[in-house]
């Protein structure tokens, strides 16, 4: 109940979204020119799908998460609840 | 203490020592630590570093003096014709029978002090270099976890994870929460600022504040907030008060927005912006490779045309075999990418089903149709007794006969007539 939310979570080396956008348009880019062999042409698509993938996973995870430090120091956090928070 | 002659006693003659020093306990007695406005007259400084000055109204004045100790930690420099709030206490300068307020605390009051209190630190805090735009750093476009120091009650708040659920649900937001006005604010704000810097998942901060006075906003015109913003590990972006109330946060800040919504929209990405690059991107992927794709197959005919006559078979072959693998991992590429579309069309479909008559019947209703030319049938009068009937239910069909019409004319208090199934909505 109290103190539940404690700090260590998900320290995952998650490559940033904006890394992976770029990387996913440079892919795109080499594709584009049109001069790779088939094998390399095949693996660039199939990273630039792969990526593009997990980009939308990203962007399509809806859990939303608030929390609001709570104590002395900032080793707990607990949910928000949002003021006055009325429906509609 | 103050023992005072009486008037029908003998004379007793008091040294001025006596006199002043018996004055001196009653004032401290009496008066104790005060809070004092006024304006400040006959400002001087003193060798030794302490402040002297008059504090007055149109009515009277009293002399002051701040150490220079206090006056070290003055976040700004008093001005004759200034407007103070003075904390401390009254007493009496014995050597030479002054009254005295001994100020321990000093803050500008009114609009003319908060202004100048206000250039005065800017001054300073730009002199060290505390604004340079080179010390600005670059905002992350995709936070992992965006930090808010704010009151947690405070409609900038509100306003704040308001934004954040239009522009980008899945980030999460942590909240540093914190007094933004009154006594101590600052040294609150700054803490709360520190205490973030403390989470690695928080990327990028927010410090917001509603609109507010001059005096309201004060906490964010301190040192002590400006350099908790510098020293900050990850990048901070203000929004405080309105478009026009520039702030020493402000100018500390990595980034400045006008207002505590603007502060959000500068740290959050479009989500529905996004999107839409990341499905053209994957539009572009896939005609690139069918690009690619389509040259393959037409050297490869071409190849084959040659070789057929003369090359070994296994050469075809090994060819063939290539070319069906890019085509395997074009498809397998493709239905990842329409994957995503389908699971939009199933909530879509979602949608419709809520809208269909099979959900109403799901409440309970039923469809009535005359088996015999397969007519739904609206009013009792559309079937004749012994006519056979089937009735569709949320689950099933029954068939029924008509055993005859019920008396009942048009029924008229039963609430609501039931929705006509066949135009549901």
């Amino acid at each position: 109940m109290s103190g539940s939310g404690d700090g260590a979570r998900e320290p995952s080396q998650e490559v940033p979204f904006e890394t992976a956008l770029s990387r996913l348009e440079a892919l795109v880019a080499r594709l584009e020119r049109g001069d790779l062999p088939l094998e390399e042409a095949l693996a660039t698509f199939e990273e630039g799908v792969a990526l593009s993938r997990r980009c939308s996973e990203r962007l399509e995870a809806a859990e939303r998460r608030i929390e609001i430090l709570v104590g002395e120091g900032a080793q707990q956090a607990r949910p928000f609840e949002e003021p006055g928070d009325t429906a509609e | 203490m103050s023992q005072l002659p009486g008037l029908g006693g003998a004379r007793v003659v008091l040294s001025v020592s006596e006199l002043v020093a018996s004055l001196r306990g009653l004032v401290e007695e009496r008066i104790g630590r005060v809070w004092v406005v006024g304006e400040v007259s006959n400002l001087r400084r003193a060798g030794s570093g302490h402040l002297y000055f008059t504090l007055k109204d149109e009515g009277a004045q009293l002399r002051a003096v701040l150490f220079r100790g206090a006056a070290g930690r003055l976040p700004f420099e008093p001005q004759d014709g200034l407007q103070l709030v003075a904390y401390g206490e009254v007493t009496l300068y014995e050597p030479r029978g002054d009254l005295q307020l001994l100020v321990r605390h000093l803050e500008p009051r009114g609009r003319g002090a908060l202004q100048l209190a206000f250039e005065q630190l800017r001054a300073r805090l730009d002199a060290e270099g505390l604004f340079d735009p080179a010390r600005k750093r670059p905002l992350p476009t995709h936070p992992r976890v965006v930090g808010i120091v704010t009151s947690s009650s405070a409609a900038a708040l509100r306003d704040v994870i308001q934004v954040s659920g239009r522009r980008s649900p899945a980030t999460p937001l942590l909240i540093s929460p914190t007094r933004v006005q009154g006594e101590g604010a600052e040294a609150e704000i700054a803490r709360a600022l520190d205490r973030l810097a403390e989470r690695p998942e928080v990327e990028v901060i927010l410090l917001v504040r509603g609109g507010g006075s001059l005096e309201d906003l004060w906490a964010f015109n301190s040192e002590e907030v400006a350099r908790a913003i510098v020293r900050a590990r990850v990048p901070v972006v203000s929004g405080v008060g309105h478009e026009i109330d520039l702030t020493i946060a402000d100018l500390a800040a990595d980034a400045r927005a006008p207002t505590p919504s603007a502060a959000a929209a500068l740290v959050l990405p479009d989500r529905e912006a996004e999107r839409v690059r990341l499905e053209r991107d994957l539009r572009r992927l896939i005609g690139a490779m069918r690009a690619v794709l389509q040259r393959a197959i037409a050297r490869f005919a071409q190849g084959r045309d040659a070789l057929r006559m003369l090359a070994p078979r296994a050469r075809l072959e090994a060819q063939r075999a290539r070319l069906a693998a890019a085509l395997h991992g074009l498809e397998r590429g493709m239905r990842a990418a329409q994957e995503r579309g389908y699971a939009r069309l199933a909530a879509a479909a979602g949608r419709l089903d809520s809208l269909s008559p099979l959900a109403v019947l799901g409440r309970g209703y039923a469809i009535v149709w005359r088996e015999a030319d397969g007519r739904v049938l609206r009013r009792a009068a559309e079937a004749a007794p012994g006519e056979r009937l089937r009735l569709r239910l949320a689950e099933g069909e029954l068939r029924a006969e008509v055993r005859g019409p019920e008396d009942v004319a048009e029924p008229k208090s039963l609430g609501n007539p039931p929705p006509s199934p066949t135009r549901p909505r």
